[in-house]
């Protein structure tokens, strides 16, 4: 574990919370639900708790989403009642962006998270790291990728200016990421973006990212990922692994599956999972268990993941192709719900 | 939840279509598949797909028996070719059933290395289905069952009474008609019509209060479905088989002709296109999945060489429905019943 302090920045819907935001219907239930309704991704409360908890008070856990600023009671208690303390929590100004006629920017992400996460950044101790959580309903593994690469100076401002042209940024907006730029000192502190595929969208999407962003397809995924980063103690796996059996009902052998998937992407790294399996083995852990783990590792069954370079994408390019790719995917889910 | 192998690279598109129908499947979350063969082809086609990881897994090999091997010899020289491997993981208990588009000889000498045969099966049955007039079972099932169509070429009275019993716990399973009608396929309606074997399976299976036996069927009673459940030889079988197939494609051939023609014909063609369409997809068979090998203890649904992702997912969603009804165990259980009472009650004129 890092001696420096740690920051674990989670986006909300769909990456902590398992809401439903696809249709009009759904957006309206969401916001009527009470505290005790609102369901979480499975594995995350689980997760976020362990991961202040085994990171020996040097962590720190702030949430950034685009719902409503009207839902921050709702909100505040259900991380309650989920146990999650929490150092900041930053919501979208739905309805000041309403009330000036601003609709872009009711659902535009880049405009929103970007400078928010640059002005949380500034508030931040010099030395702290950053793991982020989001998902792939919208832009985070971009918007996240963008805000590590900006801090460590690694994107051109030509560059920048051509990405907030094509996402539609408006002027005070920009004045926003401007401002926090030039506050902030150059760093390097995003260490890893996890990436929940709540729309199961394909691992290819997110390649250009790097080495540094990993889709997951559950947060046992996640958890090995979080490990092999030094963020994790190997009983917090077991742990989670059985959290998730008991009250998700993910069995064994979909945790078996899980494992050997991220293990195949390069998510968690062979050296990483044989360490695991001698530390759970030494934490109490069956070890008929650990031997199922270990014959999914196994060479002949699974050969090592493609290296993959963690290089400055070409970020408008990649967001012009987000966002193609977004109208084609709302006129599929408008076709589908016209045939349903 | 039950487990479905797949081979993925038996078939005759490589391994493109099975992987995507194992994507297909993840998604649904009511089964798992373990995709069987290499890793590197499988990876290039699964990155661009959407699956749900805790549904699917790989696993890996690099050998494969070819279409046009030959099985003995290829099983031989291949001992981790994805068929072989893929039959192992059920037998081992790491997957429930099998399914593979790749070479059918192959396909069944693998089982039959690595399955067990059933209690008093000698031979196996490949068994098929094939639209039908009539509608059947809870599911309104316009296709009836035929086997064998090629698995077992020769067939004694024993093997067609155990491929009688097969084929009628398949249709109860499968198209959840409770009391199939099973019928033997010969040249005549009469118990004495047919070939000595046939007539001796008759003559055993109108006794037999197991089944809801109605007697031989004729080749014109097929398309009309007036049995659930046909049994016959596999070369038999396979013939008909195929020229059910064959003529479902000529009148498709001979309406596209015609189409061509003559605009009278081609209006008439527009007027009854709806009816065609239904005709066209009652005879796909990528709709069906899959043709079941009946005999060992672990259900190889074999698809078509030429099988597509629809084809393919509709094979495993096949092995699923099997996996889930416990049609093996259903069989073993009727089969070990009938050798009982067969053991317990010799032939009259065994010992004579």
């Amino acid at each position: 574990m890092s001696d420096r302090p740690h920051i674990f920045r989670w986006d909300l819907d769909k990456t902590y919370l398992a809401t439903e935001f696809d249709s009009l219907r759904d957006l309206v239930r969401t916001a009527l639900q009470r505290p005790a309704d609102k369901a979480n991704v499975p594995g995350s409360a689980e997760l976020l708790r362990a991961l202040r908890g085994d990171s020996g008070g040097r962590a720190q856990v702030f949430f950034i989403s685009g719902s409503p600023r009207q839902m921050r009671g709702v909100l505040s208690e259900k991380l309650a009642l989920d146990g999650i303390h929490y150092d900041g929590f930053i919501l979208k100004d739905n309805l000041g962006n309403l009330l000036r006629g601003r609709f872009r920017a009711i659902k535009e992400q880049i405009g929103y998270k970007l400078p928010a996460l640059l002005d949380a950044r500034s508030h931040a101790p010099l030395d702290a790291e950053e793991t982020l959580f989001g998902d792939d309903a919208e832009r985070d593994a971009f918007v996240y990728s963008l805000y590590a690469d900006l801090l460590a100076e690694r994107v051109q401002p030509a560059v920048l200016e051509r990405v907030l042209d094509v996402a539609g940024v408006y002027p005070d907006q920009r004045e926003a990421i401007y401002g926090a730029l030039d506050r902030l000192e150059p760093c390097d502190p995003v260490r890893r973006v996890i990436i929940h595929l709540d729309r199961k969208s394909p691992p290819i999407r997110f390649e250009a990212y790097g080495r540094r962003v990993v889709p997951v397809y559950n947060y046992f995924q996640a958890a090995l990922v979080l490990y092999e980063d030094g963020r994790l103690l190997p009983e917090t796996i077991g742990r989670l692994g059985t959290a998730l059996h008991a009250e998700h009902a993910f069995t064994l052998p979909m945790l078996l599956r899980s494992f050997q998937d991220v293990l195949r992407r390069g998510g968690i790294s062979y050296e990483a999972a044989r360490r695991l399996g001698a530390q759970a083995l030494r934490a109490g852990i069956e070890r008929e268990v650990v031997d199922l783990f270990a014959r999914e590792a196994a060479d002949r069954t699974v050969m090592p993941a493609r290296e993959r370079p963690q290089a400055v994408p070409d970020y408008p390019s990649l967001l012009e192709r987000e966002l193609q790719r977004h109208r084609i995917e709302k006129a599929r889910r408008k076709k589908r719900r016209r045939w349903l | 939840m039950a487990t479905i192998a797949l081979d993925a690279m038996g078939g005759d598109h490589g391994a493109a279509p099975a992987v995507r129908a194992a994507a297909r499947i993840s998604l649904a979350r009511e089964a798992a598949v373990a995709v069987v063969g290499d890793q590197r082809e499988i990876e290039s086609v699964l990155r661009r797909t959407r699956y749900d990881a805790a549904f699917l897994s790989v696993v890996h090999t690099d050998q494969v028996v070819d279409m046009a091997e030959s099985p003995r010899k290829a099983l031989d020289a291949k001992p981790d070719a994805s068929i072989l491997v893929g039959a192992r993981l059920v037998a081992d208990g790491r997957a429930d059933a099998l399914v593979s588009a790749g070479n059918t000889g192959a396909s069944i000498l693998a089982c039959a290395r690595t399955f067990q045969r059933l209690p008093g099966v000698s031979r196996t049955a490949l068994a098929a289905v094939y639209p039908t007039e009539r509608r059947r079972g809870s599911n309104d099932d316009p296709f009836a069952l035929m086997l064998d169509v090629g698995a077992t070429l020769e067939a004694d009275a024993d093997t067609l009474v155990a491929f009688a019993h097969m084929g009628s716990a398949y249709a109860a399973r499968i198209s959840k008609n409770p009391r199939p009608r099973v019928a033997l396929l010969s040249n005549g309606e009469e118990p004495f019509k047919g070939s000595p074997a046939i007539v001796e399976a008759h003559r055993r299976l109108a006794d037999d209060p197991h089944l809801n036996f109605v007697g031989n069927v004729e080749g014109i009673d097929l398309p009309r479905g007036k049995a659930d459940v046909v049994v016959t030889d596999g070369f038999t079988g396979n013939v008909v088989l195929k020229m059910l197939e064959g003529i479902s494609e000529t009148v498709v051939d001979i309406a596209r002709y015609a189409y061509r023609s003559k605009l009278v014909w081609r209006i008439g063609l527009g007027l009854l296109r709806g009816g065609i369409v239904q005709l066209k997809q009652l005879t796909d068979w990528q709709q069906y999945g899959g043709a079941p090998i009946l005999g060992f203890d672990h259900l190889f649904i074999k698809a078509h060489g030429r099988s597509n992702e629809r084809a393919l997912s509709n094979a495993i969603k096949v092995a699923h429905r099997a996996v889930k009804s416990d049609l093996c165990a259903e069989m073993s259980a009727r089969l070990g019943e009938i050798a009982d009472e067969a053991s317990r009650d010799p032939e009259p004129d065994g010992d004579a």
